[in-house]
């Protein structure tokens, strides 16, 4: 099966270097002390925060920094084959610790101790790149929610096909079989806090699709900066000026 | 949620009493609401709605499948219920599973007809597509994004719309050679595919009991005191669908009927909102694409 | 922009205003000191001098200081830091706040302020009823659920902060806090509470209703007995004046009227001070709105547009201070 023609298109027109349209918005539910919606091409995922809050369990309370909770969930709609996900499976378990470290490495936990964050991910259409679009998704909404963080979380997968590396998988382009290799990046640091890869890969190969990944990452960071910012000014100008 | 104080329960039951409750509408006052079609683009069928601050996805789903074994010339429909977790802590792992089964079959009696189909919200007998052998199930799913009561009702609009915006690929059976049975082809161009027909689809009309009185489209808050609830629903006939009684606390029968004809009343006026709603929704997806 | 006689517009037409008329608000030529979280912040002339750094800033390599929130830089002499905008309530001493009781624990109530951790009331914090000063007794401390319970709600003033973990305690030493009845509470943003000199306000006739702001975002909507200065007896302590139970309907559509026009304001993004309050009221007269749609996209489009062209006549020429 061809992925990439030799016009170097791929099977949705992009090119191999190219992320899907990307589309974030923040603050879209309410009761959420921070919450966004984000699309990743026809990936749609949405995030909401909870907190910081007391802790709901005494006995976990830590006494110098902030529990992060994570939980990961499938609408049972989200996939092309409608499937009822049990509570609590393997995968559900797995993302929600992937994206709780991920969380976890970025905020402030110290500066909040004795409280507790609850990130909650949707996924509700799959369509490749879930994992990376709930680490974005949770991003925005825990800087909707006003959390500290030492930077912002971007993730993006790569994977290589045809004999050439390709940002941003989708469905199709994922289950062809070739390897997948997803980054989440704190971009000014330039510090890597995910990486995971299934089949095979040789090892220059694996740099340049790593490469590639980061990219994705940085350029993803970027978009939602310009989104977080954007909604800050409309939350400043609306609100006005607050004489000190 | 917390719990309100005695207080505020009280403040809150006085003017349910005076038939101003705390947004300032009357006991039979539904809250406003707004209706997206088409949220889910890999769905055959969706849509959004948002009644005050409760917002629910209803998705509805065309797949091939057996029909029921008793009734081999009928479709399925089934449908469920889930609470997201992105409406609060408290619908964190199985905290909203026993929410979501009650739900999930309160939808089912107003919408699944009797056994033999008949009654049902669509029309079953037009899903067969082999009798016996093969047919469209619709599985219609609601998930739940907040929680500000009145999630049946809710549902019930959503799954009206998300129905209106069904798709359903053409089917042809192909002839077999011999004995053979013939292969199914799909065709899902969207313009050779079938709509569902929504006229007999009904729309719920819940009841909440606070004190001595009965309210319609009930908040969160208010819903946290209900001591009873009859959840009805109604059609374009005016014909009752289904009826649920929820709560631990006894109706007095005498109340029933006269809350059966309120919520015939109401559900009449909330039809014909919905309706126009929908098409509403409908032009604004039109002029977009 | 005033609504003319005639037919209700459709919903989707009321929306569509409503997004025109939010736009309007959101459209400013105004720079604002604007961070995202992970941006250096420009030091400025300050570099030399040398900084402090403040919340929401961190130092990030080199006399380089970050930004770890969303939202606006504030200097103040040598102190940077970045003030989110949206976020759990962060008390100051002397706020006035409205909480509801989560626990009952020893000689402390815990209450939820909508803060990142619980706020404690301490008993020796509170008026016990006869309005004597004396020890607390064990009687006292097993009569605790007498004075306050579960969920109640409570307008308490911060006492003070722990430097520590940021813990908060209040007090209600003063008559004017206590128990809230006979009124409903409306939940907002904390940031669109601004602080003002009077948090406890009677809104004048007609609306005649008191109405408690309290900083962490909690505001409260009840009779006006609970605002008037000297109007409570010495031994009712700490029960707030108002009527519980039975509310006269006049008051009561008033007090609906009121706690619309916040929700109004909050839904917006618009702060929530006294001036605005009226002015939604007001407005919901003049169009003849009746309470129950003050909600819908068609007022709130109206009080969008009103709060627009109130800004562009205090003029554009004003600076603003964020």
């Amino acid at each position: 099966m061809e992925y990439v023609s030799p016009e170097g298109l791929r099977l949705d027109g992009r090119r191999p270097k190219e992320v899907r349209q990307l589309k974030c918005e923040l603050a879209v539910l309410h009761r959420a002390d921070g919450s966004a919606y984000l699309e990743m091409g026809n990936t749609k995922v949405l995030a909401t925060v909870y907190g910081p809050h007391e802790v709901s369990q005494r006995s976990q309370s830590l006494h110098d920094r902030a529990l992060v909770h994570c939980e990961y969930s499938m609408a049972t709609f989200s996939t092309g084959e409608r499937r009822r996900r049990p509570k609590g499976d393997r995968r559900s378990v797995e993302l929600s610790l992937v994206i709780r470290q991920s969380m976890e490495a970025a905020i402030l936990t110290h500066l909040l101790p004795r409280t507790q964050i609850d990130i909650y991910v949707q996924v509700l259409q799959a369509d490749g790149g879930t994992r990376a679009a709930c680490i974005n998704a949770a991003t925005l909404a825990l800087a909707d929610a006003g959390v500290p963080m030492r930077d912002l979380v971007a993730s993006c997968a790569a994977g290589y096909l045809n004999g050439t590396p390709l940002l941003d998988l989708n469905y199709v382009e994922d289950s062809a079989g070739g390897p997948d290799l997803t980054v989440a990046l704190l971009p000014k640091a330039e510090k890597v806090t995910l990486l995971q890869m299934d089949s095979k890969l040789p090892l220059d190969t694996f740099e340049a699709v790593l490469g590639l990944a980061m990219d994705g990452c940085k350029a993803i960071a970027a978009h939602m900066r310009q989104a977080l910012l954007e909604h800050t000014r409309k939350q400043a100008v609306v609100r006005g000026p607050v004489r000190l | 949620m917390p719990g309100l104080s005695a207080a505020e329960l009280s403040f809150l039951e006085g003017g349910i009493a005076q038939d101003l409750r705390n947004d300032g509408r009357g006991r039979e006052d539904f809250r406003s609401f707004s209706i997206q079609l088409d949220v889910i683009s890999q769905a055959s069928g969706s849509a959004r709605v948002r009644l005050g601050a409760t917002d629910i996805l209803a998705s509805i789903k065309a797949e091939l499948g057996s029909p029921p074994a008793e009734f081999p010339h009928l479709g399925r429909l089934e449908l469920a219920v889930e609470i997201s977790p992105t409406a609060g802590p408290e619908f964190e792992g199985r905290g909203g599973e026993e929410l979501s089964a009650e739900l999930g079959k309160a939808l089912e009696r107003s919408f699944a007809g009797g056994a033999n189909g008949t009654g049902a919200a669509v029309d079953l007998a037009a899903l067969s597509v082999v009798e016996g052998k093969t047919c469209w199930v619709l599985y219609a799913d609601v998930l739940v994004l907040n929680a500000d009561g009145n999630i049946l009702d809710a549902s019930a609009i959503g799954i009206k719309a998300a129905l209106s915006n069904t798709r359903i690929p053409k089917v042809e059976v192909l002839a077999g050679e011999g004995d053979e049975e013939g292969e199914l082809e799909l065709n899902d161009d969207p313009d050779e595919c079938a709509r569902v027909s929504t006229a007999a689809v009904p729309l719920i009309v819940t009841l909440t009991k606070v004190g001595r009185h009965y309210i319609a489209d009930a908040t969160g808050d208010e819903e946290a005191q209900m001591s009873s609830a009859l959840s009805v629903a109604v059609n374009e006939k005016g014909q009752l669908c289904g009826v649920t009684k929820r709560g631990s606390a006894g109706i007095d029968p005498s109340v029933i009927s006269d809350m059966l004809s309120v919520a015939r009343r109401i559900g009449k006026r909330l039809l014909a909102k919905v309706d126009a709603e929908i098409s509403l929704a409908e032009s604004r997806l039109e002029s977009e694409t | 922009m005033l609504q003319p006689e005639g037919p209700a517009p459709s919903l989707d037409e009321a929306a569509a205003k409503l997004a025109e008329a939010q736009a309007i608000l959101q459209s400013s030529t105004a720079s604002l000191p604007l961070v995202c979280l992970g941006d250096a912040i420009d030091l400025g002339a300050d570099a030399e001098g040398g900084v402090m750094k403040g919340h929401g800033t961190m130092m990030a390599g080199e006399a380089q200081l970050q930004a770890t929130v969303c939202g606006l830089v504030e200097r103040v002499n040598k102190l940077v830091s970045v003030r989110a905008l949206k976020g759990r309530y962060t008390a100051q001493v002397g706020d006035v706040v409205v909480g509801r009781v989560t626990e009952v624990a020893q000689k402390r109530w815990k209450m939820d302020v909508n803060g990142k951790q619980d706020a404690a009331l301490l008993l020796a914090s509170v008026n016990l009823p006869g309005g004597v000063q004396r020890r607390r007794t064990n009687v006292d401390e097993l009569n605790m659920r007498e004075l306050y319970q579960e969920n109640d709600l409570i307008s308490a003033e911060v006492q003070q902060i722990n430097q520590g973990d940021g813990a908060v305690a209040l007090h209600t030493r003063s008559a004017k806090y206590g128990k809230l009845q006979g009124g409903q509470l409306v939940t907002v943003a904390p940031y669109l509470i601004k602080r003002l000199k009077q948090h406890f306000v009677a809104l004048a006739a007609p609306l005649d209703v008191g109405i408690i702001l309290g900083c962490n975002g909690y505001v409260w909507i009840g009779s006006k007995d609970l605002v008037d200065a000297g109007g409570r007896d010495e031994d009712e302590g700490m029960e707030a004046a108002g009527p519980s139970g039975q509310v006269d309907l006049q008051l009561r559509e008033r007090m609906c009227r009121v706690a619309n026009a916040v929700r109004a304001l909050a839904a917006l993004g618009l702060p929530v001070h006294p001036p605005a309050i009226v002015e939604v009221c007001n407005l919901s007269g003049l169009l003849r709105v009746e309470i129950k749609d003050m909600l819908g996209p068609e007022f709130l489009a109206q009080v969008a547009y009103r709060e627009a062209d109130r800004r562009q006549a205090e003029g554009d020429a004003q600076p603003m201070d964020h």
